[in-house]
């Protein structure tokens, strides 16, 4: 035994089992996130429960735990109970519940059970009765009806899309064009001048809105007139336990009988689910639906952020290496830059609300927008503050690597270049800066990452969980930077933090962890990889 | 080593179109744009820190005050002052002052029951109002409310009459502000036959009024009216009288306080001691306690009054000190709650002759009989500011209804008019890091409390429970990230093959770059709850895997050399994954047996009687864990660095020796590498410390000062997430955010510097060896 100890093996295993303990914690985070992110989407199949006492349940299968008995003696049998997303939240108030396993009777899949997915709330779960149009009853029974569904979704899903287009391009284009011309009223209201002059171009004006107004009217009854249309088709759906619900088929979403459905036909519905996940709007205060505007606010803010983050970080580190006096104050200069990328990000996000946003905005605000005032344009959080904000928070990671890519060029090369004639900036320009441009990449891709990752600073420089227009869009000028925007951090905290239903929104929450996760995984991997052939091309030590 | 880049033909072209002139003025130029570009960067990088210590510094600056006006009164108002006794210029004949909203208008009741009002920028007279509800009757006392609108003035046959004075606004053609003073009289009260000397007078809901008042001959009155509406609509009047002055004992009133909710009588007298009435029952008030408030029955009581809220005492004395009381709960009360001293403010030469509280928050001023006023903040105990008279002693003092100004009248009948600039009253250094004793708090402590429902709330912003938060947080996280990363560490650069090292130090790395989002989403949405089911096994997973990595060393060591040495160096370690699965499915196996058999089935409740302790879902343990985790990494790949790092002429030595690897590891490698472990820790320190979403997302973010493990905390950094965005630009609590966040920036800062500079001096230290 003495042997045992002296020989260190044990020390040396439990410094193993320190290693193995982190790298089973890497490994079990991002397992939890991939199980729940991606089993999100799956069609499973609907169960029925039916319970002792003659109660019926349908919905989807979510979980199963063990009931904690405190009191019960040792070898008493285990209970559990399942998890059952039972939808239907109109009817049944909850989403979810839960079911002892004792109390079950039995567990069936019929195949007809319908699943529907809706614009408002939640699924619904049930059984198909009939469908009418108007008050005539045009299909019934659940062959009948799944077939004529079939038919009829596509067209409703036409018009609701014709509705959409309508509310978000005509009539937004109506309310931006007369915010506008209010504030060129405004505006020549406060420049004054020639009274007469004035007030005719103001009645120009004036009659510009009017016309607006009746175009805007237009649209609308345009529009009721497609609601009305949605509205037409109805459909009977029976629940479990023998309630009926009708409901326009206009407020589905997606129809589907997963217990009738092959293999491939689900995974082809997962598919369709995944790209509406990455590519759909919002429902339901964002619990449902897809993310779109999050993945678009947060690459155009990372994009932004590259823009400013790249020269200027490029710029100081050839400064750093190249240009100043090496010295004692350079050393502490440098030191200072690199203890700036260790700075918490929240500090960078109140010196953005204060610097950028209240000093910078308010001023462009005072000098350019006058007319807008007291509302803010600039004056307020935006997608160009917050990723300024985080271009100051990543340009010490971009900074450092240029400086280690330019250290590592060697000097034979420079040297060579020296003495081929080519003066200081040539050299630099084509010689130095092409072989640091790996190590540049990769401090790019390093601050992406970070800022794809960073909420706090966002918090406060211009995220909101709901914008209602993305930063880019048909009006001039295009690009609106001083929107308001989505991101797919604060979605996550939003989301999970905020939402009045966290247990329904909790799938959403992982399946967008799971994406944000996969970006940032893939942009250090990339850093790595670039690191490590960069490494190898100029084999120096970089500690 | 790179090829040297070949010229091109297209180079060699551009080559020969430069002149040796025009690339020299091409370099130059480059050169004074890069640098010039590099340092403007550099600063406007570094500018940050001073940009947010500008920001903060308007804190520490305190009030300024400037006089804005003087006038003689005495000349301005001869018609009133006629009346009279116009030739006594010593003793100017008024009773109250006030001012308006705008500071443009100022009024004074006088003696001879005119309200005048003077304009504030030339002095003169502007209207005067003759109070024709006492016509004729000499007013000989008065007392305003602390907005200069509502006055209770006493007269000389035993009456006492409210008013209200008003301005209104207007504006004429030209956008100019037009103020129209206006005196509307409300009902008068009798209360004795005798003139009333001091009088106290508050109204609650119209139904009930209650008069304190004193007579001319020193008796003490307190008198109710209750007005009662009965179904037809006739209204009825019940009036209770009472005499307090055989309580009193012989004692001088020499000032008197009734707070607005009809509550407390505070009672001042000639021998310094302060009498407390409760009134809360109108038929029956009962003398509470009898404090003797000076300390010397030389020195009394010369002013009373209330801070905003009229639930503290302000107390002037007769040597000069100023101080503020209020009810704090004390058991050996028959009450439950005495009078108590909280707060001794301003100490002025001579005796408080007057004192006003400010409309807006807890400062007070006080004016005494050398013609200093004195601008304190009671709770902080901050003395903001000092005006100076003209040597007279003041009679009158009103603050301004915004707080941004204050005037008062000498008994010359002298002026004076002040526009005091205070935008952070409230903020000292004790307040933020002191303990502070605040309104209705028991004893001096440690608040944040940013926000309130009504409009008298004082905000408390103590950084102290917010920086005990950090700390704790810091604390848990790094108890738990420690020895995990420098163990992994150790292992990986000291037991392992390069190749193996090469493949676990990029998956820490990216472990690195989770966002700390998700991390906090996790800890708060899916550990919070499933700990609060399993904690017992938790507290076993460590003891359970220690015991199976033991066991796997024995049994590894029984293994055949042939086998073992199968495993490329340090592989074998991996052989712990499958066992710690096992481990954990075994410690979940155990949780419940093991909650009954030593929690007697309720792990909350046992935790709860013998420590006393909350268990509360979110709380620092969750934190530790998740912060942990995101500090891990870091730490781990300094050390590993630090570690790796060392010569290896050392380790070979050492080995040839006889050392085992262990040895060699923790004698050798850990010692020379010690500071880099140090630097790395220090990183870690500073990343945990600034953390916002996890600590945001993962704890209740009550501020409370609390070491348990098991509740949760509020830190700086979740702190200004919350906060800022509702705080207004400018205000104390957006600047006092600031200052949290300077304190993060410094923290982090200096650590990181400190671990920067040992690293630089190990890397030396290396190369030396």
């Amino acid at each position: 035994m003495k042997k045992f100890w002296k020989s260190g093996d044990p020390f040396v295993w439990i410094t193993g089992g320190a290693l193995a303990f982190s790298l089973l914690m890497i490994g079990g985070l991002l397992f939890l996130i991939m199980a729940k992110g991606l089993g999100f989407f799956w069609p499973s199949d609907i169960a029925e429960v039916t319970l002792k006492d003659g109660a019926k349940f349908l919905g989807q299968i979510r979980g199963r735990e063990e009931i904690p008995q405190p009191d019960a003696s040792v070898g008493t049998p285990k209970l559990y109970r399942i998890q059952l997303q039972i939808g239907n939240r109109d009817i049944y108030g909850l989403d979810f519940k839960w079911i002892n396993k004792n109390e079950i009777a039995k567990i069936d899949y019929p195949s007809e059970a319908v699943l529907f997915e809706r614009l408002e709330w939640g699924n619904m779960y049930g059984f198909i009765k009939e469908i009418r149009e108007g008050e005539v009853i045009i299909a019934r029974g659940n062959e009948q009806s799944w077939i004529a569904l079939k038919g009829i979704l596509p067209q409703t899903e036409e018009i609701y899309k014709t509705i959409k287009r309508i509310e978000k391009k005509d009539i937004g284009d109506f309310n931006y064009n007369i915010e506008k011309l209010r504030l060129d009223i405004k505006k020549l209201e406060l420049r004054g001048g020639d009274p007469s002059a004035l007030e005719a171009r103001i009645k120009s004006l004036e009659y510009q809105i009017e016309l607006q107004k009746k175009l805007y009217q237009n649209k609308e009854s345009e529009l009721a007139g497609l609601y009305e249309k949605l509205a037409e088709n109805k459909i009977v759906v029976s629940t479990v336990d023998g309630r009926e619900k009708e409901m326009p088929i206009g407020t589905i979403v997606r129809a589907y009988q997963p217990n009738d459905m092959s293999l491939l036909d689900k995974v082809l519905l997962y598919i369709s689910k995944v790209w509406e996940f990455v590519s759909g709007e919002p429902r339901e205060s964002n619990t449902e639906g897809g993310i779109f505007p999050a993945i678009f606010g947060t690459v155009m803010m990372v994009l932004i952020m590259s823009v400013v983050v790249l020269p200027f970080g490029v710029l100081a580190a050839l400064y750093l290496r190249e240009y100043a006096k090496q010295g004692v104050l350079l050393r502490i200069v440098r030191i200072c830059v690199n203890n700036l990328a260790g700075v918490p990000s929240i500090v960078f996000g109140v010196f953005g609300l204060g610097f950028f946003i209240y000093v910078i905005g308010g001023s462009i605000d005072n000098i350019f927008y006058t007319e807008a005032l007291p509302t803010p344009t600039y004056g307020t959080g935006g997608i160009i503050w917050a990723s300024l904000t985080l271009a100051l928070l990543t340009v010490p990671v971009v900074i450092v690597a240029t400086e280690e890519g330019l250290a590592a060029v060697p000097r034979q090369i420079k040297e060579g270049s020296f003495a081929l004639g080519a003066t200081k900036f040539e050299t630099i320009w084509r010689v130095v800066a092409p072989s640091a441009m790996p190590a540049i990449l990769t401090g790019l891709i390093l601050a992406i990452a970070r800022a794809t990752g960073e909420v706090a600073p966002l918090m406060i420089t211009g995220v909101v969980k709901l914008a209602p227009a993305l930063p880019i869009d048909g009006h001039f000028p295009f690009i609106h930077l001083e929107r308001k925007f989505m991101h797919l951090g604060f979605h996550i905290y939003d989301v999970g933090f905020q939402s009045p239903n966290v247990e329904a929104a909790k799938p959403m929450v992982y399946a967008t962890t799971l994406l944000l996760i996969l970006i940032v995984v893939f942009l250090n991997l990339a850093a790595i990889i670039i690191r490590n052939r960069l490494r190898k091309r100029y084999a120096t030590s970089a500690f | 080593m790179a090829a040297l880049p070949k010229l091109k033909r297209t180079d060699q072209a551009a080559f020969d179109a430069f002149s040796i002139k025009r690339r020299r003025l091409a370099d130059k130029l480059a050169s004074i744009v890069i640098t010039f570009g590099g340092i403007a960067i550099i600063l406007s990088i570094l500018a940050i820190l001073v940009f947010i210590t500008l920001e903060v510094y308007p804190l520490w600056k305190g009030a300024k005050a400037e006089l804005a006006g003087r006038f003689d009164l005495s000349k301005s108002l001869v018609i009133s002052s006629k009346s009279v006794n116009p030739t006594s210029v010593s003793d100017f004949p008024i009773l109250a002052l006030g001012i308006d909203e705008y500071r443009q208008i100022g009024f004074v009741i006088t003696e001879n029951g005119l309200v005048d009002f003077i304009s504030l920028k030339d002095g003169k007279a502007i209207k005067q109002i003759p109070l024709g509800k006492i016509e004729g009757k000499k007013i000989t006392s008065a007392l305003g409310s602390l907005d200069n609108e509502e006055y209770t003035l006493g007269t000389d046959d035993g009456y006492i009459l409210p008013v209200d004075i008003k301005f209104n606004v207007s504006f004429n053609d030209n956008d100019e502000r037009i103020i129209e003073p206006e005196v509307v009289e409300g009902e008068p009260i009798k209360v004795d036959a005798l003139p009333l000397t001091h009088v106290a007078f508050n109204a609650l809901d119209d139904d009930l009024k209650g008069v304190a008042a004193v007579t001319s001959d020193g008796r003490l009155i307190f008198l109710s009216q209750l007005t009662t509406s009965s179904l037809v609509g006739e209204e009825k009047k019940e009036e209770l009288k009472y005499d307090l002055t055989p309580e009193l004992k012989g004692r001088i009133v020499t000032a008197i306080a009734l707070d607005q909710f009809l509550d407390n009588l505070y009672v001042g007298t000639r021998k310094g001691e302060l009498y407390h009435w409760d009134i809360r029952d109108k038929a029956n008030p009962r003398l509470q306690e009898v404090i003797d408030a000076t300390g010397n029955p030389e020195i009394a009581i010369t002013d009373l009054g209330f801070i905003i809220g009229d639930r503290s005492l302000i107390v002037g004395d007769g040597s000069g000190n100023v101080s503020t009381w209020f009810q704090v709960e004390d058991n050996t009360s028959p009450i439950g709650r005495r009078l108590k001293k909280a707060h001794a403010l301003a100490q002025h030469n001579g005796l408080v002759t007057a004192v006003a509280a400010s409309p807006r928050d807890r400062g007070l001023l006080s004016a005494d009989s050398k013609g200093v006023i004195i601008l304190d903040y009671s709770t902080s105990e901050r003395k903001l500011l000092e005006l100076e008279g003209e040597g007279y002693p003041i009679k009158a003092l009103a603050f301004a209804p915004k707080a941004d100004g204050a005037v008062a009248v000498d008994e010359r009948g002298t002026l004076y008019n002040w526009s005091i600039d205070n935008p952070h009253p409230g903020v000292n250094l004790k307040a933020l890091f002191g303990k502070v004793w605040y309104e209705g708090y028991s004893k001096p402590e440690y608040v944040w409390q940013s926000t309130g429902g009504t409009d008298d709330f004082e905000p408390k912003f103590s950084l102290t429970p917010l920086a005990y938060g950090t700390f704790k947080g810091t604390f848990y996280a790094l108890v738990f990230a420690i020895p995990l990363a420098v163990l992994g560490a150790i292992c990986v650069s000291q037991f392992m093959h390069p190749s193996l090292r090469n493949l676990i130090k990029p998956v820490i790395e990216i472990m690195a770059a989770l966002p700390t989002v998700v991390l906090g989403f996790l800890a708060g949405l899916w550990m919070a709850p499933l700990i609060e089911k399993i904690l017992p096994a938790v507290f076993l997973i460590p003891a359970v895997l220690t015991v199976m990595t033991l066991s796997a060393v024995f049994l590894w060591r029984l293994m055949p050399k042939s086998v073992r040495g199968r495993f490329k160096e340090g592989s074998e370690l991996f052989l712990l994954l499958p066992i710690f699965i096992f481990g954990i499915q075994i410690c979940l196996w155990l949780n419940l047996p093991i909650e009954n058999l030593l929690f007697g089935g309720d792990y909350k409740a046992s935790i709860f009687n013998t420590f006393g302790l909350q268990y509360d879902q979110r709380n620092a343990l969750i934190v530790g864990f998740a912060m942990g985790f995101a500090v891990i990494p870091i730490i781990f790949t300094i050390s590993e660095d630090a570690l790796s790092n060392v010569p290896k002429h050392l380790i070979s030595g050492s080995l040839a020796l006889g050392a085992t690897r262990w040895q060699t590891a923790i004698k050798v490698v850990l010692p020379t590498a010690s500071a880099g472990i140090f630097s790395a820790i220090m990183i870690g320190f500073g990343r945990v410390v600034g953390e916002t979403m996890i600590v945001l997302m993962a704890t209740g973010n009550t501020p409370i000062m609390d070491w348990s493990i098991f509740n949760g905390f509020r830190a700086l950094s979740a702190n200004i997430a919350v906060e800022i965005p509702e705080a207004p630009h400018g205000g104390t609590l957006y600047r006092v955010l600031f200052l949290a966040a300077l304190l993060l920036f410094l923290v982090t800062f200096l650590v990181n510097t400190a671990a920067e500079i040992v690293r630089i001096r190990l890397r030396k230290k290396y190369q030396q060896l």
